[in-house]
């Protein structure tokens, strides 16, 4: 049953889950909009694309402690600080990064190994997407299987109807979460249809995937990697803002007797990435280093886990200091001659 | 969280002293049962404060109450582990990875061939298949294991002890001398007997000898193992391995039948970090151990 809220009492709707859920939304901090835990004085805005960072940051976080240690005498000992399950709202996600949850949930919760610092935040979290009304010009979520009012990876899904909201609950979750608000009339729920169908036709940004996966495999030995990376200086903006890159370091950090271990964001830009203790690195370029990203969010995460690990945000697009352009990569790629090759190694 | 060990025994495992090797005891008894492992898999070798290095098992499950580790000093972690005693306390993280396929081997002829330090998991295979429980179900096996000399070669004793066995054929071998006109063809320490280096197939073998000069795929090529329902398990440096494979080619082993285990920068070692893959794989989960047809399948990244 969809619901209306009045975006002036939204504040007030969020309280309502109580003390103890941390409530994260897009909040403007010196003309940028970041989805975050709003602080002292801070409210949420509705004024904006996308915000700078994705909110992967509220199940994955930049930094993250998986356990501590001390030492007594000879003696080393472990604790283990448990798993964070502190209720989340996540209020006002773009369905592009609602959907980046989806796909990092078959990375980290799946048959083989649960990763459980990711999942207890996921279980205890509840996702409100926040429909595109007007989509910007480096999106492409249509491309890659999701849309402006996509709704994988969310429990409700919201329209701004200027005013007000429209929320339509997505699974049980949702409509518990909105159980409290009015039901909103027909007339609202017309509006969002038209705004929807409308908001679909105004993405101008399209690649053509069709067939991606296999193409990657052909011109794996291609030179196209060393052109496509010339100007990439490996400064690792895209896979920090991206909704679905999910690469973590893992390291140790001392103050005297005590330390703990964190997990850290990593990015396989960086040459350090994959060097080994001997000295050898298997991908020395940085144009093979921008094949395995490419290579892995277009095709072996398909061929590991049936979905494509992009949503066509472009905030790699838009924050990228040299202008590399995966929208013009893939075009190219589509292109490229088939390569037959190198016999071994 | 990893698994609280002591170190029970530590050992310099070879002349350079550059690779110690290093048993290990749990500290808690349920831990111990826990940790069912495979020949083959890996462990995460866990140093409070330092870090993590992934390192191959060596000692084989039927070898109750300890873990054997060869240790490579490589790095931060590898360094203060070398510095460790008996009596220290560190932590033991796994097992992982998959291990080498016995059950498809079952029934066939299995050829070891290995080069330097990678002879780790090698040595946790053979003890297994050596294993009473295990012996039967196999015909016969060779081991080719070679070295720059003879005090690089690692497990000397047990080497030794199992040469004298006629359930194994153990042929181990050290570089040749090189001149100012390439490798001199003659024993490079004693009693380690030249074989003939023009025509390593043509070389006789004297009977109970195992001791030899010789580079690794020449020892094999001499050694000529039989491909006919057999396995080859190929472990060691790159350089190895590639003039290995023809010479396994040469006597008719299959892609499918020649087994490799695979290193790479490692820190999960549960397929999450994004860092040790190729192509789609992960060496750590869906790896180390790969036989060579699915490797022909994945991109040439290493």
């Amino acid at each position: 049953m969809a619901k209306l809220l009045e975006k002036s009492k939204v504040d007030e709707f969020l309280k309502s889950f109580g003390e103890d859920a941390l409530v994260l939304c897009p909040v403007e901090r010196e003309g940028i909009v970041f989805f975050d835990v709003p602080s002292e004085g801070e409210s949420i805005t509705f004024d904006f694309a996308n915000t700078k960072n994705a909110p992967k940051a509220a199940f994955f976080p930049q930094s993250e402690c998986m356990y501590k240690y001390g030492r007594k005498g000879d003696v080393f000992e472990m604790t283990d600080t448990g798993y964070d399950d502190k209720p989340r709202v996540l209020f006002g996600v773009r369905p592009c990064d609602a959907k980046s949850f989806d796909i990092l949930d078959r990375l980290f919760v799946n048959k083989e190994f649960v990763d459980p610092y990711y999942q207890a935040k996921r279980n205890s979290s509840t996702v409100f997407a926040l429909g595109c009304s007007e989509p910007c010009r480096t999106c492409f979520c249509t491309s890659v299987d999701c849309g402006p009012f996509g709704t994988d990876g969310a429990d409700v899904i919201m329209t701004d109807l200027g005013e007000k909201l429209l929320l339509e609950p997505l699974n049980e979750k949702g409509e518990k979460a909105i159980a409290s608000l009015p039901d909103a009339p027909e007339g609202e729920i017309k509006k969002k249809e038209t705004i929807a169908s409308e908001a679909e036709g105004k993405i101008a940004s399209k690649v053509d995937i069709e067939g991606i996966p296999e193409k990657l495999w052909e011109i794996f030995d291609h030179p196209i990697w060393e052109e496509v990376a010339e100007r990439c200086l490996g400064c690792g903006a895209c896979t920090y803002l991206c909704p679905t890159c999910h690469c973590f370091d893992i390291q140790d950090e001392v103050m005297k007797s005590d330390g703990k271990r964190v997990r850290n964001w990593d990015s396989c830009m960086f040459p350090l990435f994959t060097l080994h203790g001997s000295g050898h690195n298997p991908r020395t370029k940085q144009g093979e280093r921008w094949r395995q990203r490419l290579q892995h969010k277009f095709n072996y995460y398909v061929e590991n886990f049936g979905c494509t690990a992009c949503v066509g945000c472009g905030r790699c697009i838009v924050n990228c200091p040299v202008n590399i352009d995966i929208r013009e990569i893939l075009g190219k790629v589509k292109n490229a001659e088939k390569v037959a090759v190198e016999e071994g190694k | 969280m990893p698994y609280p060990v002591r170190i029970e025994k530590a050992e310099v495992a070879t002349t350079d002293k550059m690779l110690k090797t290093f048993d290990l005891v749990f500290l808690d008894k349920e831990d111990e049962d826990a940790f069912q492992y495979e020949p083959g898999q890996f462990a995460e070798l866990s140093l409070l404060g330092k870090g993590e290095s992934p390192i191959g098992i060596a000692s084989s499950p039927t070898e109750k109450g300890f873990l054997r580790f060869t240790v490579n000093k490589v790095g931060l972690v590898t360094q203060t582990l070398h510095q460790m005693k008996a009596g220290d306390t560190m932590g033991v993280r796994g097992p992982m990875g998959n291990w080498y396929p016995y059950e498809k081997m079952k029934g066939g002829n299995i050829v070891i061939v290995g080069g330097g330090f990678a002879f780790t998991t090698l040595r946790a295979f053979i003890v297994w298949l050596l294993d009473p429980s295990h012996r039967g179900d196999y015909g016969d096996i060779t081991v080719v294991y070679g070295a720059r000399n003879p005090g690089l070669l690692l497990y000397g004793d047990e080497l030794d002890e199992w040469a004298k066995r006629d359930d194994i054929k153990i042929y181990r071998c050290i570089d040749w001398k090189f001149g100012p006109e390439g490798p001199i063809e003659e024993a490079s320490a004693e009693g380690w007997v030249p074989i003939n280096m023009k025509a390593p197939g043509e070389t006789s073998i004297p009977a109970g000898q195992s001791t030899f000069t010789a580079f690794v795929p020449q020892m094999v090529e001499a050694a000529a193992p039989g491909s006919e329902n057999s396995w080859a398990i190929v472990c060691g440096p790159p350089i190895m391995i590639k003039f290995t494979l023809p010479v396994l080619t040469k006597l008719g082993f299959k892609p499918d039948r020649i087994v490799n285990s695979l290193e790479n920068r490692m820190k999960c070692g549960i397929g999450k970090c994004g860092r040790c893959n190729i192509g789609p794989k992960y060496i750590c989960k869906d790896g180390p151990v790969f036989t060579l047809a699915e490797l022909e399948n994945l991109p040439k990244e290493y």
